[in-house]
Order: structure tokens, then C-alpha cells, then sequence
């Protein structure tokens, strides 16, 4: 297979590796390595990673962490093409003819450990990675680290729910076994990075809304629904479905208030209503400036919808268009 | 002593215990019946909060047990007490109202039908 070739001066990413693995290592032959980035190039052509960069800036960073590490031509080489097999229709016979059996070898290894299913991943597994390093090759557990460390420093661009399942698997495996392999460096940045993404609160602005909303509550009533309510906003996967979510409630909250306050009837309905405003003033104070752009923009919205809506000649066409577009898609 | 103001049978009220008849042991917890009801969390929770008042639905934290195992936050869950579902099964007969559209759709008026 023929992968476009040309002088690595051209290409800013490849010069870049090409002399930090030289800082480390000055034998490194500059040849192959090159060689596997072309191929890398050609077969994650297109493709994007979750933060929108070119998919190929993962296998290369993968790559230069490895460098820093002093590692050998093949695991490189391996480090460059360890997504192809299982991202890409790169052959793994024509790896085989073009790189050799080491380095395929090495990038079906790290395939393989990708494929051990999550639920084993547990604390049990130290002893199967400890199997894995006894009888595998060790090389193929350092790019798996490496491959690792590179997804915790871009893990923001994953939903929450992800992030979540991938540190606690982080905390693991992934830091036991770089103390295993002696690569206590990437270990340590390993652990404190999946340790703080799990103490991250999830989102402050929308559990920010959630607290104002719950403090407008009986004071019996308040920590129970706020911890039924946070707890359900950690498991939205996105951020603005975590913002939306707690819009929702902070709109709801004058009626649950009037529910659990059980004012007389009279006072019942006006009570809503201040209620509803009294949220939206203390959440420009207590939630932020984020909180407040959110409601910012929910009175927008409403504002615009109602002109929308009293501008046409249709108005319940319209008000029956509008109720169909907000409404979650099921 | 206060009187209770009487359970209104709002429409999502009614979405609501008819989700939770279709398994009336079964406990629910609040993201599934807004899933489930694709109402907004600001009119399922209250409504929930009005059924709990009125003694038809009952709500626990979950087991602690099953939400570490599974690796996520402690869900509340709601279920109808002994008599609950009966209750609700009762108010929603009673709130039957039979559709006021015809059955049998009018004749389209085509263009070119009539002279």
C-alpha cells in the first residue's frame, strides 16, 4: 500500500515528534517513525476526535508521551498506528509487510486490551494486568497508559456519565499498573487527574439553580429534594441537558412550594407566582452570572415566543407549533 | 386541623399514574417518569409531591447497596402505597371524558368534487 511520502519539513506536526523523540533518544531511526506517521495520516484521514480535532493529533500525542519516556523505534511506530486496526480498514496484513511482525504485533496486543470488557475492570484486575505484563509484552502496556494519559487530559469533551465510568476505571487498573511497570510519573498524573474529575461537581451553574430553588421550599423539605434532584442531574450526560433539566424545575418550583407550604386558598395562587420571580432574583445572586444568563435567556425565549405568537394570523397554529417544538423528542 | 385541598386530576397527573399502573409494585424514580411522560421535571415533581400528600404514592431512597454497585447517585423511588393504585385507577375512570372529536371523519371536500 502506498502512502503519500514527501521531506518531513513539510509537515509541522511530524517535525515536531520527530525532534522530541530526538531529544530523548538521538539514535531513533527518524525513517520508520516518519513512515508510520504517513500511514497513521492516510487511515485516520477525515476522522475527528470528540474535541473536533483531526483524529491523528491522538495517535501522534500518544506517541510523543512515549518519547518523553524513552521509548524504542517499534513501540513508537506501534504508538502511531495503535488505533488504525480497530478505527480504520488498515489491514493488518499489510501493517505486517510494511512495518514487520513487531510492531503489528505490539498494535494487536494494545487492540486486545482495549477489548477486555469494563465490567471486569475492577479491583480484580491488577492480578490479570499483572498476567498480561508476565506473559505479554510490557511495551504494549506502556502505550496503553499513554493512550490512557492522552484521553484523561482531553476527557472534558466526553459526557459527564463517560468521564465518570473512565476515571473510576483510571483509579483502578490504569494507576496500579503504571506503579507496576515502574512509570510512576504517568501513574501519579493518571491518578490526580481521575481523582479530580470525580470530585468535579457536576456543572456548577445548573446545580447552582438547583440549590436557590430548593432553598424556596419548606426547610424540612429542602435536603430531600435536593439531593433527589442533584443526584438525577449528574446522570444527564450533557451539560445542557443538566441546564435544561434544572430550568425545568426552577419554572416548577412555585407549585411544589404552594404544595408542600399548603397555604390557605386564597393565597394560594398569587404565591406561585412570587414565588416563580423570587427564584429568578436570588439565582442572579446565589447562582452566578451563568445561572442568571440562563434565566436571561429563558425570559428571552418566553418574550420572543409570546410576539411570535401574537404577530400571526393563526395564533393557535402557532402556539400548538411552538408547544410541539419545545416538547422532548421521544 | 386543615382539610387537605382534593387531588386535582390534571392532565399530567393522569400521564402520570397511568405510567405508574402499567407496573402498579413497581417503584419509578423521577428522570424515568419525566422520560416516560415527556413532561418537564417542573410538573413531575410537584405532582408527585400532591400523590405523596395524598397518601397514594409512598418515596424512599434507594438501597444503598445497588446504587454503589451499579456507580451511581442514590435514586428516590416512587411507588403506590397498599391502596394507591386503586385509588388512582378509580380517579382515572372518573376523570373519563369521552372525546368530544367524531368518530368517523367528515367527507374531504376535494377540489373539483362538488359542481
Amino acid at each position: 500500500m502506498n502512502h503519500p511520502s514527501g521531506p518531513a519539513g513539510t509537515d509541522p506536526v511530524l517535525a515536531g515528534l520527530l525532534a522530541q523523540i530526538a531529544r530523548h533518544r538521538p539514535g531513533a531511526d527518524a525513517q520508520l517513525i516518519t513512515r508510520a506517521y504517513r500511514a497513521a495520516a492516510y487511515w485516520h484521514q477525515g476522522q475527528r476526535r470528540k474535541s473536533g480535532d483531526p483524529y491523528l493529533t491522538h495517535p501522534v500525542a500518544v506517541a510523543a508521551i512515549l518519547a518523553g519516556l524513552g521509548a524504542d523505534d517499534q513501540t513508537l511506530c506501534a504508538a502511531l498506528l495503535h488505533d488504525t486496526v480497530e478505527d480504520t480498514p488498515y489491514p493488518v496484513t499489510a501493517m505486517r509487510q510494511e512495518f514487520g511482525a513487531e510492531v503489528t504485533g505490539l498494535v494487536a496486543a494494545v487492540t486486545a486490551l482495549d477489548q477486555v470488557p469494563a465490567a471486569q475492570v475492577s479491583a480484580a484486575c491488577a492480578d490479570q494486568a499483572a498476567a498480561i505484563a508476565l506473559a505479554g509484552d510490557r511495551r504494549a502496556l506502556m502505550i496503553k497508559l499513554a493512550d490512557r494519559l492522552h484521553n484523561t487530559r482531553t476527557i472534558r469533551y466526553l459526557p459527564w456519565a463517560t468521564q465518570v465510568d473512565k476515571s473510576r476505571q483510571t483509579l483502578a487498573f490504569m494507576v496500579p499498573l503504571a506503579r507496576a511497570l515502574g512509570m510512576d510519573s504517568i501513574g501519579a498524573e493518571l491518578e490526580s487527574r481521575a481523582a479530580a474529575t470525580l470530585k468535579r461537581r457536576p456543572g456548577t451553574a445548573p446545580g447552582g439553580l438547583l440549590a436557590v430553588a430548593a432553598a424556596l421550599l419548606p426547610p424540612e423539605a429542602r435536603a430531600r429534594w435536593r439531593a433527589e434532584w442533584l443526584a438525577e442531574l449528574q446522570v444527564l450526560p450533557t451539560r445542557r441537558e443538566q441546564l435544561r433539566f434544572a430550568i425545568q424545575i426552577v419554572l416548577g418550583i412555585g407549585r411544589l412550594a404552594v404544595t408542600l407550604y399548603q397555604p390557605a386558598a386564597a393565597v394560594r395562587r398569587a404565591f406561585g407566582a412570587v414565588l416563580t420571580a423570587a427564584t429568578a432574583a436570588s439565582a442572579l445572586v446565589a447562582g452566578g452570572w451563568r445561572a442568571a444568563l440562563a434565566l436571561a435567556a429563558t425570559v428571552l425565549a418566553v418574550l420572543a415566543a409570546v410576539l411570535w405568537i401574537l404577530h400571526s394570523h393563526d395564533r393557535t397554529q402557532r402556539l400548538a407549533d411552538l408547544i410541539r417544538a419545545v416538547r422532548r423528542p421521544r | 386541623m386543615k382539610k387537605k385541598p382534593p387531588l386535582r386530576m390534571t392532565l399530567p397527573t393522569q400521564l402520570v399514574l397511568r405510567v405508574m399502573l402499567a407496573d402498579p409494585a413497581a417503584h419509578y424514580y423521577g428522570l424515568q417518569l419525566i422520560d416516560a411522560t415527556g413532561r418537564p421535571g417542573g410538573t413531575i415533581y410537584p405532582i408527585m409531591a400532591r400523590l405523596e400528600q395524598a397518601g397514594w404514592v409512598t418515596s424512599d431512597w434507594e438501597n444503598p447497596a445497588e446504587h454503589i454497585t451499579e456507580g451511581r447517585p442514590r435514586r428516590r423511588y416512587y411507588r403506590f402505597t397498599d391502596d394507591g393504585a386503586e385509588r388512582a385507577r378509580d380517579a382515572l375512570a372518573q376523570a373519563y371524558r369521552p372525546s368530544k372529536q367524531p368518530l368517523v371523519m367528515p367527507w374531504p371536500d376535494l377540489p373539483g368534487m362538488s359542481p
